[in-house]
């Protein structure tokens, strides 16, 4: 099965230090381009991190600013 | 500038971003519901002057704290009484009562009722997550019958409450039910209400993974999200007893009622005071 090819809209930034790693952006994100980091912020949770590939491409449906309860997250268009 | 990042640029200046992160624990619900309601008020462009947030105690209570604008954080039950006073003294404001449901239903109960009575034109957002966060997670009146928590080891034997049913049958003028996962109709329901006039109740069944789901098999926040996702059934014109919320039920929700031509509290009030004025 071939996935469909997405235009690549915008970039996710996200505030790492207000984070405190429900993920639910991680799960609910249709196209999949946050995944569990390693790295820690000063709380000691594990943040997401904006992961774009080939087939991984944000389309700026902004589901991941709806979902987050800590108000952690800018999703930035690409003009 | 898209209007999805003026909007999230706008939610910013909304909240007291210096104390943020909030106190809530991973994965609640509350910033969740924040979240929907300070959309809401962007989307209605309501003048951050003219819009009181009054919240009472508990997790939900909180609230108050991180909104940038006028807000009150009240004595334990008592955000309905406070909000009523704030509409009587300034009838321009738009007030809000956001708090939770053991604030609402348990102490405030009978404020609840009376207010929702009399169609005092205050919008409620109800955080309903069964439990008593903050305290620990003791049982209160909307844990469901069986719920396991610190003080019903064995299963709640208690009922818990119809809230949209009992607000119905006080004769509310808009009564809508969401959980934390339905966060575009959540949305829509607030804005729809703040733009209406009279007593106006938003139940939103919220997780609370901290307290209540680990004690019910839901220890993630994940897991209660995929509870809610699996089991809600959107029907606005569901019955009494299919709205009744049970153990690891089915929730039934939507906007169970939307009315516009019933006289707030406040007009009746003006009324009066002219037919005693034209009396003398």
């Amino acid at each position: 099965m071939t996935q469909k090819k997405y235009e690549r809209k915008a970039v996710v930034k996200i505030l790492e230090d207000r984070c405190k790693g429900c993920w639910y952006c991680v799960n609910y994100c249709p196209t999949k381009v946050l995944v569990i980091s390693d790295k820690m912020n000063a709380k000691g949770y594990h943040p997401p991190e904006f992961r774009e590939d080939k087939e991984h491409v944000c389309i700026a449906c902004h589901l991941c600013e709806l979902y987050c309860p800590d108000f952690a997250i800018f999703v930035e268009e690409l003009k | 500038m898209s209007i999805f990042e003026d909007m999230r640029n706008k939610q910013e200046e909304l909240l007291r971003t210096e104390r943020l992160p909030h106190v809530w624990c991973p994965g609640c619900g509350i910033g969740i519901v924040l979240n929907a309601f300070l959309r809401a008020v962007i989307r209605r462009k309501i003048d951050p002057e003219k819009l009181v947030v009054v919240s009472g105690i508990g997790c939900t209570g909180r609230t108050a704290g991180y909104v940038n604008v006028d807000s009150f954080h009240t004595t334990h039950g008592r955000a309905i009484p406070f909000a009523t006073g704030i509409k009587f003294a300034r009838p321009d404001l738009n007030v809000v009562v956001f708090s939770g449901d053991g604030d609402l239903f348990a102490i405030g109960g009978n404020h609840f009722v009376n207010a929702a009575r009399r169609n005092h034109d205050l919008l409620i957002i109800a955080v309903n997550n069964f439990t008593y966060g903050m305290t620990g997670g003791q049982h209160g009146p909307t844990t469901p019958t069986g719920a396991y928590t610190t003080t019903t080891p064995y299963g709640n034997p208690d009922r818990p409450f119809n809230i949209p049913h009992l607000a119905i049958s006080l004769g509310v003028p808009f009564v809508a039910r969401w959980t934390t996962y339905h966060v575009n109709q959540l949305q829509n329901s607030i804005y729809k209400a703040l733009g209406m006039k009279g007593f106006r109740l938003v139940e939103i069944i919220s997780q609370c993974p901290t307290v209540y789901g680990r004690r019910n098999s839901m220890k993630s926040p994940l897991s209660m999200m995929e509870y809610f996702q699996k089991n809600s059934i959107i029907k606005p014109n569901a019955s009494f007893e299919e709205m009744e919320l049970t153990y690891n039920g089915k929730i039934v929700v939507g906007e169970f009622r939307v009315r516009t031509n019933i006289p707030t509290y406040e007009e009746r009030f003006d009324d009066v005071i002219r037919r005693a004025q034209n009396e003398n």
